[in-house]
Protein backbone atom coordinates (compact mmCIF):
# COMPACT_ATOMS: atom_id res chain seq x y z
CA UNK A 1 0.00 0.00 0.00
CA UNK A 2 2.74 2.54 0.80
CA UNK A 3 4.82 0.94 -1.84
CA UNK A 4 2.57 2.13 -4.57
CA UNK A 5 2.21 5.14 -2.51
CA UNK A 6 6.40 5.64 -2.90
CA UNK A 7 6.44 4.84 -6.23
CA UNK A 8 3.71 6.71 -7.45
CA UNK A 9 5.46 10.17 -5.24
CA UNK A 10 9.04 9.16 -7.14
CA UNK A 11 7.50 9.42 -10.75
CA UNK A 12 5.59 12.31 -10.15
CA UNK A 13 8.30 13.79 -8.57
CA UNK A 14 10.78 13.22 -11.75
CA UNK A 15 8.35 14.48 -13.53
CA UNK A 16 7.98 17.98 -11.79
CA UNK A 17 11.80 17.98 -12.20
CA UNK A 18 12.02 17.72 -15.67
CA UNK A 19 8.98 19.97 -16.15
CA UNK A 20 10.88 22.69 -13.79
CA UNK A 21 14.00 22.28 -15.69
CA UNK A 22 12.57 23.27 -19.06
CA UNK A 23 10.45 25.98 -18.41
CA UNK A 24 13.18 27.38 -16.00
CA UNK A 25 15.55 27.10 -19.43
CA UNK A 26 13.11 28.73 -21.50
CA UNK A 27 12.34 31.61 -19.13
CA UNK A 28 16.28 32.25 -18.58
CA UNK A 29 16.70 31.65 -22.43
CA UNK A 30 14.13 34.66 -23.00
CA UNK A 31 15.22 36.55 -20.18
CA UNK A 32 19.26 36.56 -21.74
CA UNK A 33 17.67 37.42 -25.21
CA UNK A 34 16.28 40.79 -23.81
CA UNK A 35 18.97 41.48 -22.17
CA UNK A 36 21.05 40.63 -25.43
CA UNK A 37 19.01 42.62 -27.11
CA UNK A 38 19.31 46.13 -25.28
CA UNK A 39 22.66 45.70 -24.79
CA UNK A 40 24.40 43.98 -27.52
CA UNK A 41 21.74 44.07 -30.44
CA UNK A 42 24.54 42.92 -33.07
CA UNK A 43 25.82 40.03 -32.05
CA UNK A 44 22.92 38.74 -30.44
CA UNK A 45 22.94 35.51 -33.65
CA UNK A 46 26.26 34.90 -32.20
CA UNK A 47 25.20 35.37 -28.54
CA UNK A 48 22.11 32.74 -27.95
CA UNK A 49 23.47 29.28 -29.34
CA UNK A 50 26.38 30.08 -26.96
CA UNK A 51 23.29 31.11 -24.10
CA UNK A 52 21.70 28.00 -25.31
CA UNK A 53 25.04 25.75 -24.36
CA UNK A 54 25.36 27.71 -20.84
CA UNK A 55 22.00 27.27 -19.54
CA UNK A 56 22.39 23.55 -20.80
CA UNK A 57 25.56 23.49 -19.03
CA UNK A 58 23.75 25.01 -15.56
CA UNK A 59 20.54 23.21 -15.58
CA UNK A 60 22.96 19.69 -15.60
CA UNK A 61 25.31 21.38 -13.25
CA UNK A 62 22.17 22.23 -10.91
CA UNK A 63 20.93 18.64 -11.15
CA UNK A 64 24.21 17.23 -10.84
CA UNK A 65 26.02 19.54 -8.27
CA UNK A 66 22.76 21.43 -6.47
CA UNK A 67 23.26 19.52 -3.03
CA UNK A 68 26.90 21.16 -2.84
CA UNK A 69 25.24 24.47 -3.36
CA UNK A 70 22.66 23.79 -0.73
CA UNK A 71 24.89 22.95 1.79
CA UNK A 72 27.05 25.28 1.44
CA UNK A 73 24.76 28.25 0.96
CA UNK A 74 23.59 26.80 4.79
CA UNK A 75 27.20 26.71 6.03
CA UNK A 76 26.23 23.01 7.15
CA UNK A 77 29.56 21.10 7.73
CA UNK A 78 30.31 17.00 7.60
CA UNK A 79 29.54 15.86 10.48
CA UNK A 80 32.51 13.14 10.21
CA UNK A 81 33.57 13.47 14.35
CA UNK A 82 32.84 11.50 16.84
CA UNK A 83 30.68 13.58 18.43
CA UNK A 84 28.33 13.06 16.06
CA UNK A 85 28.11 9.82 16.39
CA UNK A 86 25.04 9.50 17.69
CA UNK A 87 23.48 11.47 14.55
CA UNK A 88 25.33 9.19 12.39
CA UNK A 89 23.91 5.71 14.15
CA UNK A 90 20.07 6.89 13.90
CA UNK A 91 20.84 7.97 10.62
CA UNK A 92 22.15 4.97 9.48
CA UNK A 93 19.12 3.06 11.55
CA UNK A 94 16.06 4.72 9.66
CA UNK A 95 17.97 4.46 6.43
CA UNK A 96 18.50 0.60 7.11
CA UNK A 97 14.81 0.39 8.37
CA UNK A 98 13.38 2.26 4.87
CA UNK A 99 16.05 0.07 2.64
CA UNK A 100 17.99 3.24 1.31
CA UNK A 101 21.24 3.35 1.60
CA UNK A 102 23.02 5.54 3.96
CA UNK A 103 22.92 9.61 3.48
CA UNK A 104 25.73 11.74 4.39
CA UNK A 105 25.57 13.31 7.77
CA UNK A 106 26.15 17.05 7.93
CA UNK A 107 25.63 19.55 10.93
CA UNK A 108 24.51 22.97 10.76
CA UNK A 109 26.03 25.51 13.64
CA UNK A 110 22.68 27.33 15.20
CA UNK A 111 20.29 27.04 18.19
CA UNK A 112 17.38 26.55 16.25
CA UNK A 113 15.68 23.59 15.43
CA UNK A 114 15.98 22.67 12.17
CA UNK A 115 16.95 20.28 9.77
CA UNK A 116 16.66 19.57 5.93
CA UNK A 117 17.90 16.58 3.27
CA UNK A 118 19.34 17.03 -0.18
CA UNK A 119 20.69 15.43 -2.68
CA UNK A 120 19.49 14.15 -6.49
CA UNK A 121 18.56 10.25 -5.34
CA UNK A 122 19.21 8.43 -2.37
CA UNK A 123 22.41 7.56 -3.66
CA UNK A 124 23.96 10.90 -3.63
CA UNK A 125 21.44 12.39 -0.50
CA UNK A 126 22.78 14.47 2.47
CA UNK A 127 20.88 15.12 5.74
CA UNK A 128 21.50 18.52 7.34
CA UNK A 129 20.58 18.97 11.37
CA UNK A 130 21.57 21.85 13.46
CA UNK A 131 23.57 21.22 16.64
CA UNK A 132 20.16 22.66 18.38
CA UNK A 133 18.30 20.02 17.21
CA UNK A 134 20.73 17.25 18.06
CA UNK A 135 21.12 19.18 21.95
CA UNK A 136 17.39 19.15 22.71
CA UNK A 137 15.79 16.43 21.19
CA UNK A 138 15.41 12.77 22.86
CA UNK A 139 16.52 9.57 20.65
CA UNK A 140 12.23 8.93 20.04
CA UNK A 141 12.27 13.10 18.79
CA UNK A 142 15.30 12.68 16.69
CA UNK A 143 14.40 9.59 15.25
CA UNK A 144 11.28 11.34 14.24
CA UNK A 145 12.73 14.03 12.65
CA UNK A 146 15.20 11.99 10.55
CA UNK A 147 12.59 9.78 9.54
CA UNK A 148 10.99 12.66 8.39
CA UNK A 149 14.29 13.68 5.94
CA UNK A 150 14.63 10.14 5.07
CA UNK A 151 11.08 10.16 3.58
CA UNK A 152 12.02 13.23 1.51
CA UNK A 153 15.09 11.20 0.50
CA UNK A 154 12.84 8.15 -0.38
CA UNK A 155 10.45 9.61 -2.65
CA UNK A 156 12.66 12.01 -4.47
CA UNK A 157 11.16 15.16 -2.87
CA UNK A 158 14.72 16.25 -2.75
CA UNK A 159 15.63 16.14 -5.80
CA UNK A 160 12.84 18.49 -7.23
CA UNK A 161 13.18 20.85 -3.72
CA UNK A 162 16.87 21.20 -4.37
CA UNK A 163 16.83 22.07 -8.17
CA UNK A 164 13.77 24.49 -6.76
CA UNK A 165 16.00 26.14 -4.85
CA UNK A 166 19.27 25.86 -7.39
CA UNK A 167 17.82 26.68 -10.38
CA UNK A 168 15.18 29.71 -9.31
CA UNK A 169 17.68 30.95 -6.69
CA UNK A 170 19.47 32.36 -9.75
CA UNK A 171 16.65 33.08 -11.95
CA UNK A 172 15.53 35.40 -9.17
CA UNK A 173 18.86 36.77 -9.18
CA UNK A 174 19.28 37.49 -12.72
CA UNK A 175 16.16 38.94 -13.23
CA UNK A 176 17.51 41.38 -10.10
CA UNK A 177 20.12 42.01 -12.81
CA UNK A 178 17.78 42.73 -15.47
CA UNK A 179 16.55 45.47 -13.66
CA UNK A 180 19.78 46.89 -12.61
CA UNK A 181 21.01 47.01 -16.52
CA UNK A 182 17.50 48.46 -17.54
CA UNK A 183 18.23 51.84 -15.62
CA UNK A 184 21.54 51.61 -16.34
CA UNK A 185 20.81 51.31 -20.29
CA UNK A 186 17.76 54.08 -19.72
CA UNK A 187 20.60 56.57 -18.94
CA UNK A 188 22.33 56.32 -22.31
CA UNK A 189 20.76 57.14 -25.15
CA UNK A 190 19.03 54.83 -27.03
CA UNK A 191 15.69 56.64 -27.76
CA UNK A 192 16.92 56.91 -31.36
CA UNK A 193 14.96 53.36 -31.67
CA UNK A 194 11.48 53.23 -32.29
CA UNK A 195 8.62 52.60 -30.71
CA UNK A 196 8.75 48.51 -30.37
CA UNK A 197 11.98 48.78 -28.38
CA UNK A 198 9.78 50.62 -25.93
CA UNK A 199 7.33 47.44 -25.84
CA UNK A 200 10.27 45.04 -25.26
CA UNK A 201 11.85 47.69 -22.81
CA UNK A 202 8.35 47.35 -21.27
CA UNK A 203 8.01 43.52 -21.26
CA UNK A 204 11.89 43.09 -20.25
CA UNK A 205 10.67 45.18 -17.20
CA UNK A 206 7.48 42.85 -16.77
CA UNK A 207 9.72 39.74 -17.12
CA UNK A 208 11.96 41.03 -14.40
CA UNK A 209 9.49 41.96 -11.96
CA UNK A 210 7.09 38.31 -12.87
CA UNK A 211 10.41 36.20 -12.67
CA UNK A 212 10.94 36.58 -8.65
CA UNK A 213 7.72 36.39 -7.95
CA UNK A 214 6.53 33.37 -10.24
CA UNK A 215 9.63 31.46 -8.27
CA UNK A 216 8.47 32.69 -4.61
CA UNK A 217 4.97 31.08 -5.90
CA UNK A 218 6.64 27.68 -7.26
CA UNK A 219 8.45 27.56 -4.12
CA UNK A 220 5.06 28.09 -1.83
CA UNK A 221 3.25 25.47 -4.33
CA UNK A 222 6.22 22.91 -3.58
CA UNK A 223 5.81 22.42 0.34
CA UNK A 224 2.90 21.87 2.09
CA UNK A 225 1.81 18.58 0.44
CA UNK A 226 5.16 17.10 0.65
CA UNK A 227 5.59 17.73 4.52
CA UNK A 228 2.53 16.13 5.51
CA UNK A 229 3.11 12.82 3.17
CA UNK A 230 6.66 13.12 4.76
CA UNK A 231 5.56 13.54 8.27
CA UNK A 232 2.96 10.05 7.97
CA UNK A 233 5.54 8.02 6.32
CA UNK A 234 8.26 8.77 8.56
CA UNK A 235 6.21 7.19 11.03
CA UNK A 236 5.66 4.35 9.45
CA UNK A 237 9.27 3.78 9.93
CA UNK A 238 9.57 4.81 13.36
CA UNK A 239 6.36 3.62 14.29
CA UNK A 240 6.05 6.24 17.09
CA UNK A 241 4.31 9.35 16.03
CA UNK A 242 4.29 10.99 19.12
CA UNK A 243 8.28 11.65 19.05
CA UNK A 244 7.74 13.29 15.96
CA UNK A 245 4.77 15.60 17.69
CA UNK A 246 6.45 15.94 20.47
CA UNK A 247 9.93 16.89 18.29
CA UNK A 248 7.27 19.63 16.71
CA UNK A 249 6.55 21.01 19.35
CA UNK A 250 9.37 21.34 21.34
CA UNK A 251 10.50 23.18 17.88
CA UNK A 252 7.39 25.84 18.39
CA UNK A 253 8.26 26.65 21.78
CA UNK A 254 12.03 27.19 20.80
CA UNK A 255 12.86 28.50 17.46
CA UNK A 256 13.65 31.98 16.69
CA UNK A 257 14.73 32.10 13.78
CA UNK A 258 18.34 32.60 13.97
CA UNK A 259 19.36 30.52 11.31
CA UNK A 260 20.28 33.01 8.75
CA UNK A 261 19.45 31.26 4.51
CA UNK A 262 18.69 32.58 1.35
CA UNK A 263 15.11 32.48 0.80
CA UNK A 264 15.74 30.48 -1.81
CA UNK A 265 16.50 27.25 0.06
CA UNK A 266 13.62 28.18 3.02
CA UNK A 267 11.50 25.19 1.70
CA UNK A 268 14.12 22.18 1.97
CA UNK A 269 13.85 22.85 6.26
CA UNK A 270 11.77 20.46 8.07
CA UNK A 271 10.45 23.69 9.28
CA UNK A 272 10.21 26.90 7.96
CA UNK A 273 13.33 28.91 9.25
CA UNK A 274 12.23 32.19 9.37
CA UNK A 275 9.29 31.04 11.00
CA UNK A 276 6.52 34.03 10.40
CA UNK A 277 3.17 33.01 11.22
CA UNK A 278 1.83 35.55 9.83
CA UNK A 279 0.40 34.93 6.16
CA UNK A 280 -0.41 31.19 5.96
CA UNK A 281 -1.39 31.20 2.31
CA UNK A 282 1.97 31.74 1.09
CA UNK A 283 3.55 29.84 3.77
CA UNK A 284 6.00 27.05 2.12
CA UNK A 285 5.79 25.07 5.46
CA UNK A 286 1.93 23.68 6.98
CA UNK A 287 1.23 25.36 10.37
CA UNK A 288 3.51 23.31 12.91
CA UNK A 289 0.17 22.99 14.76
CA UNK A 290 -1.99 21.38 12.22
CA UNK A 291 0.79 18.86 12.11
CA UNK A 292 1.09 17.99 15.71
CA UNK A 293 -2.40 17.40 15.45
CA UNK A 294 -2.57 15.56 12.45
CA UNK A 295 0.27 12.99 14.01
CA UNK A 296 -1.34 12.70 17.39
CA UNK A 297 -4.35 11.30 15.62
CA UNK A 298 -2.90 8.61 13.82
CA UNK B 1 -13.63 -11.95 -41.62
CA UNK B 2 -14.99 -13.03 -38.11
CA UNK B 3 -11.92 -15.52 -37.84
CA UNK B 4 -9.88 -12.50 -38.40
CA UNK B 5 -11.63 -10.79 -35.53
CA UNK B 6 -11.18 -14.02 -33.35
CA UNK B 7 -7.69 -14.26 -33.95
CA UNK B 8 -6.77 -11.08 -33.26
CA UNK B 9 -9.09 -11.09 -29.99
CA UNK B 10 -6.87 -14.30 -28.98
CA UNK B 11 -3.34 -12.74 -30.03
CA UNK B 12 -4.39 -9.70 -27.61
CA UNK B 13 -5.46 -12.07 -24.80
CA UNK B 14 -2.22 -14.31 -24.99
CA UNK B 15 -0.52 -11.18 -25.48
CA UNK B 16 -1.86 -9.76 -22.28
CA UNK B 17 -1.17 -12.77 -20.37
CA UNK B 18 2.07 -13.04 -21.47
CA UNK B 19 3.03 -9.89 -20.31
CA UNK B 20 1.20 -10.25 -16.68
CA UNK B 21 3.24 -13.34 -16.35
CA UNK B 22 6.60 -11.53 -16.80
CA UNK B 23 5.43 -8.99 -14.84
CA UNK B 24 4.34 -11.10 -11.44
CA UNK B 25 7.43 -13.32 -12.45
CA UNK B 26 9.66 -10.73 -12.09
CA UNK B 27 8.08 -9.00 -9.31
CA UNK B 28 7.77 -11.74 -7.13
CA UNK B 29 11.45 -12.45 -7.39
CA UNK B 30 12.51 -8.60 -6.72
CA UNK B 31 10.95 -9.07 -3.48
CA UNK B 32 12.17 -12.51 -2.49
CA UNK B 33 15.40 -10.88 -3.26
CA UNK B 34 14.28 -7.97 -1.19
CA UNK B 35 14.39 -9.97 1.84
CA UNK B 36 17.53 -11.83 1.25
CA UNK B 37 19.00 -8.03 0.82
CA UNK B 38 17.32 -7.36 4.35
CA UNK B 39 18.68 -10.11 5.83
CA UNK B 40 22.30 -9.13 4.50
CA UNK B 41 21.74 -6.20 6.43
CA UNK B 42 20.81 -7.83 9.89
CA UNK B 43 23.97 -10.05 9.05
CA UNK B 44 26.51 -7.04 8.54
CA UNK B 45 25.39 -5.73 12.07
CA UNK B 46 25.11 -9.23 13.58
CA UNK B 47 28.45 -9.41 12.52
CA UNK B 48 29.98 -6.19 14.05
CA UNK B 49 28.27 -7.21 17.04
CA UNK B 50 29.83 -10.45 17.34
CA UNK B 51 33.00 -8.14 17.15
CA UNK B 52 32.64 -5.57 19.21
CA UNK B 53 31.48 -8.22 22.43
CA UNK B 54 35.02 -9.89 23.42
CA UNK B 55 36.15 -5.84 23.55
CA UNK B 56 33.39 -4.95 25.63
CA UNK B 57 34.11 -8.47 27.97
CA UNK B 58 37.93 -8.05 28.37
CA UNK B 59 37.25 -4.32 29.79
CA UNK B 60 35.13 -5.03 32.51
CA UNK B 61 36.96 -8.14 33.38
CA UNK B 62 39.51 -5.76 34.09
CA UNK B 63 37.66 -4.29 36.85
CA UNK B 64 35.35 -7.31 37.44
CA UNK B 65 37.26 -10.58 37.08
CA UNK B 66 34.51 -12.26 39.59
CA UNK B 67 31.22 -12.01 37.72
CA UNK B 68 32.22 -15.36 35.77
CA UNK B 69 28.58 -16.77 35.06
CA UNK B 70 27.80 -13.44 33.35
CA UNK B 71 30.32 -13.79 30.80
CA UNK B 72 29.61 -17.21 30.44
CA UNK B 73 26.67 -16.37 29.09
CA UNK B 74 27.63 -13.54 27.01
CA UNK B 75 30.02 -15.95 25.45
CA UNK B 76 27.31 -18.55 24.77
CA UNK B 77 24.99 -16.04 23.23
CA UNK B 78 27.36 -14.41 21.46
CA UNK B 79 28.76 -17.59 19.52
CA UNK B 80 25.29 -19.03 18.83
CA UNK B 81 24.92 -15.45 16.53
CA UNK B 82 26.72 -16.65 13.88
CA UNK B 83 25.63 -20.15 13.59
CA UNK B 84 21.96 -21.80 12.88
CA UNK B 85 18.94 -20.55 11.04
CA UNK B 86 18.33 -16.83 10.58
CA UNK B 87 15.36 -17.58 13.86
CA UNK B 88 17.96 -18.79 15.66
CA UNK B 89 20.84 -16.37 15.39
CA UNK B 90 18.06 -13.62 15.65
CA UNK B 91 17.08 -15.90 19.27
CA UNK B 92 20.48 -15.74 20.17
CA UNK B 93 21.16 -11.59 19.74
CA UNK B 94 17.97 -11.31 21.20
CA UNK B 95 19.22 -13.18 24.08
CA UNK B 96 22.60 -11.57 24.09
CA UNK B 97 20.65 -8.28 24.51
CA UNK B 98 19.51 -9.28 27.86
CA UNK B 99 22.70 -10.32 29.04
CA UNK B 100 24.21 -7.58 27.73
CA UNK B 101 21.70 -5.79 30.26
CA UNK B 102 22.69 -7.74 32.66
CA UNK B 103 26.03 -7.23 31.86
CA UNK B 104 25.88 -3.04 32.16
CA UNK B 105 23.69 -3.53 35.33
CA UNK B 106 26.58 -4.91 36.72
CA UNK B 107 29.09 -2.64 35.52
CA UNK B 108 26.91 0.15 37.45
CA UNK B 109 28.59 -1.30 40.91
CA UNK B 110 31.97 0.04 39.64
CA UNK B 111 32.57 2.87 39.50
CA UNK B 112 35.83 3.56 37.82
CA UNK B 113 34.59 0.49 35.21
CA UNK B 114 31.60 3.06 34.59
CA UNK B 115 33.95 6.09 33.78
CA UNK B 116 36.69 4.25 31.71
CA UNK B 117 36.60 6.18 27.95
CA UNK B 118 36.69 2.66 26.47
CA UNK B 119 34.14 1.04 28.17
CA UNK B 120 31.63 4.07 27.85
CA UNK B 121 32.79 4.14 23.85
CA UNK B 122 31.66 0.27 23.87
CA UNK B 123 28.21 0.99 25.32
CA UNK B 124 27.48 3.60 23.03
CA UNK B 125 28.42 1.45 19.79
CA UNK B 126 26.49 -1.62 21.04
CA UNK B 127 23.36 0.51 21.65
CA UNK B 128 23.72 2.05 18.31
CA UNK B 129 24.08 -1.91 16.85
CA UNK B 130 21.03 -2.78 18.64
CA UNK B 131 19.24 0.03 17.41
CA UNK B 132 19.72 -0.97 13.63
CA UNK B 133 19.23 -4.60 13.97
CA UNK B 134 16.40 -3.39 15.19
CA UNK B 135 15.50 -1.53 12.16
CA UNK B 136 16.75 -4.12 10.07
CA UNK B 137 14.69 -6.65 11.01
CA UNK B 138 11.91 -4.06 11.14
CA UNK B 139 13.05 -3.80 7.01
CA UNK B 140 12.99 -7.22 7.13
CA UNK B 141 9.97 -7.88 8.27
CA UNK B 142 8.28 -5.35 5.57
CA UNK B 143 9.96 -7.06 3.12
CA UNK B 144 8.66 -10.72 3.93
CA UNK B 145 4.76 -8.64 4.24
CA UNK B 146 5.16 -7.53 1.00
CA UNK B 147 6.35 -10.44 -0.54
CA UNK B 148 3.80 -12.13 1.08
CA UNK B 149 1.08 -10.26 0.37
CA UNK B 150 1.71 -10.46 -3.60
CA UNK B 151 1.76 -13.97 -3.61
CA UNK B 152 -1.00 -14.62 -1.68
CA UNK B 153 -3.41 -12.42 -3.49
CA UNK B 154 -5.56 -12.14 -6.37
CA UNK B 155 -4.06 -11.89 -9.22
CA UNK B 156 -0.24 -12.65 -7.55
CA UNK B 157 -1.34 -15.95 -6.11
CA UNK B 158 -2.00 -17.19 -9.64
CA UNK B 159 1.64 -16.48 -11.00
CA UNK B 160 3.45 -18.28 -7.58
CA UNK B 161 3.02 -21.76 -8.35
CA UNK B 162 4.20 -23.72 -5.53
CA UNK B 163 5.96 -20.60 -3.56
CA UNK B 164 4.91 -20.21 0.28
CA UNK B 165 4.69 -17.50 2.71
CA UNK B 166 7.83 -16.50 4.01
CA UNK B 167 8.46 -16.52 7.55
CA UNK B 168 8.35 -13.30 9.61
CA UNK B 169 11.12 -12.76 12.36
CA UNK B 170 9.80 -12.42 16.23
CA UNK B 171 9.72 -10.23 18.06
CA UNK B 172 11.00 -11.25 22.16
CA UNK B 173 8.52 -11.14 24.36
CA UNK B 174 10.10 -8.09 26.53
CA UNK B 175 10.01 -5.51 23.88
CA UNK B 176 6.30 -6.72 22.99
CA UNK B 177 5.11 -5.58 26.18
CA UNK B 178 4.59 -1.93 26.43
CA UNK B 179 7.08 0.33 28.14
CA UNK B 180 6.22 0.63 31.81
CA UNK B 181 7.11 4.04 33.23
CA UNK B 182 8.19 4.63 36.24
CA UNK B 183 8.90 7.43 38.33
Amino acid sequence: MLKTTFSDEIAKNKRLSILLAISVSLILFFLIYFMMYFLIPELILIALPISAIIIIIYTYSSYRFGDTVVLSATNAKPADTKEYQYLRDTIEGLSIASGISTPKAYVIQSEDLNAFATGRNPENASIAVTTGLINTLNRQELEGVIGHEISHIKNRDILFMTLVAVLVGLAAIISHLIIRSLWFGARQDRRDKNGFMIFLLIIGVIFAIIAPIATRLVQYAISRKREYLADASGVSLTRYPEGLASALEKIANKNKGRINVSDAVSHLFFVDPKQTSLDSLFATHPPIKERIKRLRTM
Amino acid sequence: MTLWIFGGLAAIIIGAIIILLFYYYNRIRILYNRIEEAWAQIDVQLKKRYDLVPNLVETVKGYAKHEKEIFEKVAEARQGMISGSREERMDSSNQLTSTLKSLFAVAENYPILKANENFKLLQEQLEGIENKIAYARQYYNTSVLNYNNIITTIPGSWFAGNRTKHAFLTIPEEERSPVKVKF
